[in-house]
């Protein structure tokens, strides 16, 4: 399985952020997009959750195995069910509602058994979701809101995530708590398109993209922070 | 469809854990209407309760027949529910007027009988009222001590005029029987000034009791402000709980849909907490409309019945305000300004009828309005299909307008 990001562009009354953009991943692999505050990477990853609309482009799905799509290829972008289906998005902000507890909030998305299944020993058992299933939202810490959000997304087992700064103001046990979750859900098949800031998870991107005035372009990224501080200037 | 239904019965099992507290605000809320509610209605026997105007009569009061005026009045004539006549010294007057205790001081000058007994107007009452500028009240005693005078003083003339006139006629044997019968005939004409004025209340609907009036114009405000006692429900929205639902393909109007339902049944859980105690109130009699008298809470509820249009529309208005406002503070505000701006055009404080035309128009034309009317139709029994096209239009117009702005916010596209 593959997906393809085809000339995707959007332009608001006064700025254009972005200008076709396009990348491809495959099945297992991880692409890190970057760029400065404002430079349209969340824009770009809402395009692809269909939350926005864009102005032009395409989001293909090449599935060879999916006989349900002519020549096993849909473009999600036109294709709503498919793409509900297809994929988990992770907002920047928590998705959850603040009066019902974690087991109420993955409810509103799942039937019960497989949210029993994926406690037992699916995706929620990874994120360590039944430390905390009863507890209501309000009381959570970022941590909890976080692993939550992406549980809420993942059950399902959706073939694309989409992550928006998925270890923004999270404390360091948190954050490689989330990304061995990643890494696993890489490691099954799964594709992540994830918006960051944070330097460490770029380690698990397979490919790197930085956003600069609606452009997007490969990068490289070595390790060396300073000169992705540079490159993002 | 399965999505939509899940997320509605979260909302709903959001709105159950807002309910407790919300209700005890509710209830708390309706106490002080229902107060504020029987105060307005308590206010007719006010009047009539003890709580008139004080007035001061100083001077010359010997004479039997202008005390038998000022009896008359004071027995007899309706004014005795408003004012109440005082005879004192000058001194005890200017004490009692220093003190505030009287609202105003009536001077009769000496000589006033001779002057009248000769036919001449020299002599005048003069009325001082304790406010200084010149406003509804002052000009309303004006009136009554033109009322006074001319009963008291023309008829005193009368007498007076009849008596020379038997005199010079030769016929002083006629004097005290005369007298008598032109006094009983001076009595009756008081006495029938009773049913002399009638008061008419003009109301959203024309031919409603004062009680039930009040008790509708109560109940609908109560309904048009549920937004301000129910904003909890509103406060921690998340832009990332809708762009989430959108991803997961429930869009715009199937969220506000979702929301909507769920705090529909908030407002109604509230009518709720605020018709329970209301239908104890009037089955035992405890509180009465003269309409609904004798028939125990089986009127009031089909009033409630009548109401469920009503709360269907003013919940998607509040719901359409929270949405369009920046923030909750915002939302409570907008909820206040249009709650009390609506209400008051359409009648729900003082009767539209005091209002010019054009304000009478607009406030029919507003969704209180449509809701009035609504109502009115239902007490009366008229058929409401035509007086619930508006609500249901508004109810319509308020939702979709709620998910362009859903819409608008999310993905910042109209709608879809």
């Amino acid at each position: 399985m593959e997906v393809e990001v085809a000339g995707i562009k959007k332009a608001y009354p006064k700025k254009t952020v972005l200008r076709e953009a396009s990348f491809s991943v495959r099945a297992g692999n991880c692409v890190g997009i970057l760029g400065s505050n404002g430079s349209g990477k969340s824009t770009l990853l809402s395009i692809l959750a269909g939350v926005r609309k864009a102005d032009g482009g395409s989001f293909y799905m090449r599935d060879e195995e999916n006989p349900a799509h002519s020549a096993g290829v849909v473009d999600l972008l036109h294709c709503r069910k498919a793409l509900s289906k297809a994929l988990g998005y992770v907002p920047q902000g928590d998705p959850l509602m603040e009066e019902l507890n974690a087991w109420d909030n993955l409810r509103m998305w799942h039937d019960r058994e497989t949210l029993k299944q994926s406690l037992a020993g699916g995706a929620l058992r990874m994120l360590g979701i039944g430390e905390f299933l009863k507890t209501p939202v309000r009381r959570m810490s970022g941590g909890m809101k976080k692993r939550l959000s992406i549980g809420c997304a993942v059950v399902s087992d959706p073939a694309i995530l989409l992550l928006d700064e998925p270890s923004a103001a999270l404390d360091p046990v948190c954050k490689e708590n989330i990304r061995a979750y990643l890494a696993a859900y890489k490691k099954s098949g799964g594709i992540i398109l994830m918006v960051t800031h944070d330097a460490q998870d770029l380690e698990l991107c397979d490919a790197c993209y930085i956003l600069k005035d609606g452009v997007l372009q490969t990068y490289d990224y070595d390790g060396d922070f300073h000169r992705l501080a540079g490159a993002l200037l | 469809m399965t999505r939509v239904r899940a997320y509605f019965l979260a909302q709903l099992k959001r709105t159950f854990r807002l309910a407790f507290p919300q209700l005890a605000a509710d209830i708390l809320i309706c106490a002080c209407v229902g107060l504020l509610s029987y105060l307005l209605v308590a206010q007719g026997a006010f009047a009539a309760g003890g709580a008139r105007y004080r007035i001061g009569m100083v001077g010359d009061l010997s004479d039997s027949y202008l005390g038998f005026g000022i009896a008359a009045l004071q027995e007899m004539d309706d004014s005795r529910f408003m004012i109440e006549l005082v005879g004192m010294s000058e001194a005890e007057a200017d004490e009692a007027f220093e003190k505030g205790e009287l609202y105003a001081v009536m001077r009769v000058p000496d000589g006033l009988l001779e002057s009248i007994v000769s036919g001449g107007n020299d002599c005048l009452i003069t009325y001082t009222p304790a406010e200084g500028s010149k406003g509804l009240g002052t000009m309303v005693m004006g009136e009554i001590t033109d009322i006074a005078s001319t009963l008291v003083t023309s008829s005193q003339s009368a007498i007076y005029a009849m008596q020379r006139m038997l005199v010079e006629e030769g016929r002083q044997e006629e004097v005290g029987r005369e007298t008598d019968r032109l006094n009983l005939s001076l009595i009756n004409l008081v006495l029938s000034r009773s049913g002399f004025g009638e008061v008419e209340l003009l109301g959203y609907a024309d031919g409603l009791s004062m009680e039930l009036y009040y008790f509708c114009s109560a109940v609908l405000l109560f309904l048009l402000l549920a937004g301000l006692l129910n904003c909890v429900f509103f406060a921690r929205r998340k832009e990332a709980l809708w762009q989430f639902l959108k991803a997961g393909g429930v869009g715009a109007p199937w969220q506000v849909a979702g929301e909507y339902l769920a705090y529909l049944c908030l407002v109604g859980m509230g009518l709720l907490a605020l018709c329970l105690p209301l239908s104890l109130l009037l089955e035992r009699g405890i509180m009465v409309v003269p309409e609904w008298e004798g028939m125990g809470a089986a009127p009031f509820w089909a009033f409630v019945g009548s109401l469920i249009p009503v709360t269907i529309m003013f919940a998607a208005g509040q719901f359409f305000l929270f949405e369009a406002a920046d923030g909750i503070v915002n939302g409570i505000l907008m909820q206040l300004l249009c709650g009390i701006g609506m209400g008051y055009l359409s009648g729900y404080f003082y009767p539209s009828s005091f209002f010019p035309e054009r304000m009478r128009v607009l406030g029919d034309f507003l969704p209180s309005g449509a809701a009035a009317r609504f109502v009115e139709a239902g007490l009366f029994g008229k058929a409401p299909a035509a007086a619930v096209m508006p609500v249901f239009m508004y109810t319509a117009v308020f939702l979709i307008l709620a998910a362009a702005v859903r819409g608008r916010r999310t993905g910042r596209e109209w709608l879809w």
